[in-house]
């Protein structure tokens, strides 16, 4: 708003300096709207306060405070005085008033009397064809401004008591729960008592734009509720004029002018100053603008809660009506009392919105305590989205982003994300937090994302590994709605053109809040200051209790470590000396019994077996505790490396090896990975009767991978090793026993032995590269293990 | 005939000292032997020799996992000190564990064997040891100080 708001000044000055462009009419002497007009350029400095006119339906004296002579009068007194103005100036008011009068105006002018306070003072009885009159005083600048207002009361009984129902509208607006039932309460209430046609409160923005925030209207009439209206349509000059009255009466707004003769007081060559007429001229502006609405008659409250423009009620009817002084004092009181009660209604409002958000708050980090990470700010209930008036929310968290409502794309998200880490707001310990509701002024790339995210509330979360969370607001356009259609109204423009109608309005409000958002309050800044802190907690103690486990691994790790060496040399020095004692037994005289002799082979025999056991016992300890070692590895050759641990050569008659293509390079642990090969290699050509067993070797790419296959390798598609043989196979029930240590489906000594460690192990190296591995087998056909490295990348060629 | 140097090995198993035993018979070997029971047991034997400056063992056989200060300390000890280092010091270990291994050849082992639990293929390995660093090896008599 600031760019479009200084960009208008700047106009505005332009036009006022520029030479070919007349002076403002104002620029010298006193100044009549009536006489000298008005243009949309010059609005925004128009002396609203001294118009020179009054409005027709009644007149206007000045009189000069000392003595009650009558210094100005407007031209229609005639009319309603029964006299021209020349035949008042310079005379006492005793002459309009009568004696009784004069001593009345004394009695409430007396010193000490309130100044710019609009008083009832007495009503002139009607007589020789003209109406009765209300008169109402007043003082400025030394002089005694009196209004005379025909009544419009018919003289019969049939006049509401208005302090009652003043009363029963104050109590009824007590009832309302939010702010905006209460605006509404407030709405509904004044047109009870008013009976216009429209009754409207209008709500300032921080942005000062306006708002039709409640609305209470003629059935037929269609709903204003919800437009939006730039700064521009109240300008600065009226917006002070509303802080300093209570009421803003329009009875006829295409009633004539009447100018005040003469246009500056004699005494002081001033102009009058009549911010507290109730006659006050209206500007032509606001006329053409309510003509072009098919408006008649207004009626303006204004809302101040300290001491600020909070807002108008503001009163629409489509016949020239007329406001009685009794009405008038009803309004304005209830405007009083709205004000007062608004302020608590929105500190209540506030209040409960303050108490939600950190309501929830609480439960999303309280949620996040429990399931040890912050996704659940984003993708439960209730989310991140839930407390904070925003259409979207994002989280960067475990280095990727969790979204709710309406974001931008992770790309946009990701450059936002780096131009944020840069802001000196992200520098703060303490408050690391960014807020704006014009993105673009900041951050010109925003303007892709302007529609989604002009608004953007950020709050840093851990610098260290860049958690972020982000709250935004759309354009404030896109969560404007219109009630009903504005092509809908038959539009008669004025001299100004489309300009001064809501749709003029509308399409102006649309400029000025191009690429903003709604501002964020900082209620919701403190609050999402708050969250961080909350989060920041969570984390400092997810931090000590991961170094708690941490240090707690370290610890079991080693004794692990000296559970293996206990293994390997404690337990093995006791079998050393068995195995020592069977041997030379076997040499004593004692083994020339055959039978003995038997024995004692088998004692030395469970000793070795108990001896590889060990052995596999340790190797497999170490398998899950040794680091890998990340380098690329052409998968040929380590396989080539593999057949030759076991024996094997791929010339060799004994068997065919067959790889189907080559196999890839990847990055992955070259020792570790040969141990796989080696181990499944080996057991194709142990579980085998074929005399010449074919063993292929080969790999799928995730994109030809089909069916179960492809569901096997996990939703992150992998390539997909395998060695396939044509041995004996492996019944369905048995495809998991296979990797289970020291499970052994054959007779020991069959196969060529072994203790039923190198599945488990493959296994466990598999797991070691984040995939896994499994066997697919027809008994007596073959079978295939198939296994993944998802922590290996293939390295580019 | 010249008294051989003898040759001190480090071994709490009796099972196992013996075999060292058989071995040294099975080779020839001419060499008293003497026994240390543990790490501890092993540096006050050296240390003592050094002390009256008798002379040093020929080799010291060392047993890695021994009751007390254990063989990996003593391996640290007779490597670090000047009188003691220069003696051949080979590990016999029931531990084929690669931190063991990496462990020993860092403080300066000279070679590292594992001992077998099948008692024949443990008798080759002893013998190995002492037809190379007894009846191959030429070792040095006086204690080699570094410049």
């Amino acid at each position: 708003m600031a760019v479009s708001r200084s960009t208008r000044k700047n106009d505005l000055s332009m036009s006022s300096l520029a030479p070919n462009n007349a002076p403002l009419p104002w620029a010298d002497g006193p100044y009549s709207i009536k006489r000298h007009g008005l243009t949309l350029t010059n609005c925004a400095s128009e002396p609203v306060q001294t118009p020179g006119c009054i409005q027709a339906h009644g007149a206007l004296l000045v009189l000069r405070l000392a003595n009650l002579t009558i210094l100005q009068a407007s031209e229609n007194t005639m009319q309603y005085l029964g006299e021209k103005p020349d035949n008042l100036l310079g005379q006492s008011i005793s002459k309009v008033v009568g004696a009784s009068g004069v001593v009345r105006l004394r009695e409430m002018l007396q010193p000490g009397h309130p100044e710019s306070s609009t008083m009832y003072a007495f009503t002139l009885p009607a007589h020789s064809g003209i109406a009765a009159l209300d008169v109402c005083v007043h003082t400025t600048d030394g002089v005694v401004v009196a209004e005379f207002e025909p009544t419009g009361r018919t003289g019969e009984p049939q006049d509401k008591d208005i302090f009652s129902l003043v009363k029963a509208a104050i109590s009824r607006l007590q009832t309302a729960g939010s702010l905006r039932d209460f605006c509404q309460n407030v709405a509904r209430e004044v047109r009870s008592m008013t009976g216009l046609d429209r009754v409207m409160v209008y709500r300032f923005h921080a942005d000062q734009h306006g708002e039709v925030f409640a609305e209470n209207k003629r059935d037929d009439l269609p709903a204003w509720l919800g437009l939006h209206y730039p700064e521009s349509d109240i300008p600065q000059p009226t917006r002070d004029i509303f802080k300093r009255i209570w009421i803003r009466p329009l009875p006829n707004a295409a009633g004539h002018l009447v100018e005040i003769v003469p246009l500056a007081n004699p005494d002081t060559g001033r102009p009058l100053n009549m911010t507290h007429c109730a006659l006050r001229g209206a500007s032509i502006m606001y006329t053409e603008y309510l003509a072009n609405m098919g408006v008649a008659a207004s009626l303006t409250m204004p809302i101040v809660v300290d001491g600020e423009l909070w807002g108008l009620i503001a009163c629409h009817h489509h016949q020239p009506t007329h406001f009685s002084y009794q009405v008038r004092s009803a309004c304005e009181l209830l405007a009083q009392v709205a004000s007062l009660q608004l302020k608590s209604a929105e500190q209540n409002e506030q209040l409960s919105y303050r108490l939600q958000l950190d309501e929830v708050h609480q439960q999303l980090v309280r949620k996040a305590a429990l399931e040890g990470d912050l996704m659940a700010l984003s993708d439960s209930q209730p989310s991140l989205l839930d407390a904070m008036d925003a259409e979207g929310a994002a989280l960067y968290h475990l280095d990727r982003w969790w979204c709710a409502g309406q974001t931008p794309t992770e790309l946009q998200l990701d450059a936002l994300a780096a131009w944020l880490d840069q802001r000196p707001e992200f520098d703060s310990n303490t408050r690391p937090v960014f807020v704006t509701d014009a993105l673009t002024g900041l951050y010109p790339a925003g303007a892709d994302i302007a529609g989604v995210a002009s608004g953007v509330l950020a709050v840093r979360v851990s610098r260290l590994r860049k958690d972020l969370i982000l709250w935004f607001r759309p354009e404030t356009i896109q969560t404007v709605r219109w009630a009903g259609n504005p092509d809908d109204k038959p539009l008669v423009p004025g001299p100004h053109g489309q300009r001064l109608s809501p749709r003029g309005s509308f399409e102006l409000f649309v400029q000025s809040v191009k690429q903003r958002s709604l501002p964020w309050s900082p209620m919701e800044v403190e609050s999402a200051l708050r969250l961080q802190q909350l989060i920041m907690e969570i984390v400092v103690t997810r931090a000590e209790r991961l170094a708690q486990v941490n240090s707690d691994l370290t610890r079991s790790n080693e004794e692990l470590d000296a559970f293996a060496y206990v293994a390997s040399h404690d337990l093995k020095e006791p079998l050393r000396g068995i195995h020592r004692y069977a041997h030379l037994l076997l040499e004593s005289s004692l083994a020339q019994d055959t039978e003995n002799r038997k024995r004692v082979e088998s004692l030395m025999h469970l000793t070795e077996r108990m001896d590889s056991l060990l052995d596999s016992l340790l190797h497999f300890s170490r398998v899950g505790r040794t680091n890998l070692e990340f380098q690329p590895v052409d998968f040929n050759e380590v396989v080539a490396e593999a057949l030759e641990m076991i024996g094997v050569r791929r010339a060799d008659n004994s068997c065919t090896i067959d790889l189907p293509r080559p196999l890839p390079t990847v990055l992955c642990d070259r020792v570790r990975v040969r141990e796989i090969f080696s181990n499944l290699l080996s057991n194709a050509i142990k579980y085998t009767l074929q005399m010449c067993p074919r063993i292929e070797i080969g790999y799928l790419a995730p994109q030809e991978q089909t069916g179960a296959l492809s569901a096997k390798a996990g939703t992150e598609k992998r390539t997909i090793f395998y060695v396939r043989d044509d041995g004996i196979g492996i019944a369905p029930q048995h495809f998991d026993q296979v990797f289970r240590m020291f499970k052994r489906l054959h007779g020991r000594d069959e196969y060529g032995g072994g203790v039923g460690a190198g599945l488990t192990i493959v296994e466990k190296l598999v797991q070691r590269h984040g995939g896994r591995v499994w066997v697919d087998s027809n008994e007596g056909v073959g079978s295939t293990f198939f296994f993944t490295l998802p922590h290996c990348e293939e390295s580019k060629p | 005939m010249i008294h051989a140097r003898p040759i001190l090995v480090v071994e709490d198993s009796d099972e196992d000292y013996q075999s060292i035993l058989d071995a040294a018979k099975h080779c020839a070997v001419l060499n008293g032997i003497a026994r240390a029971t543990s790490g501890d047991d092993c540096l006050r034997q050296l240390r003592a020799l050094a002390d009256t400056s008798q002379a040093l063992p020929a080799m010291v056989l060392l047993d890695l996992n021994t009751p007390q200060s254990d063989g990996r300390e003593a391996l640290i000890q007779i490597k670090q000190d000047a009188r003691l280092r220069a003696i051949p010091l080979v590990v016999l270990s029931g531990s084929a564990n690669p931190r063991d291994l990496n462990f020993c050849y860092a403080n300066g082992v000279n070679a590292y064997h594992v001992k077998p639990v099948n008692h024949a293929l443990h008798l080759l390995v002893l013998q190995k040891v002492f037809n190379y660093w007894i009846n191959s090896v030429v070792s040095p008599f006086e204690p080699i100080y570094l410049a």
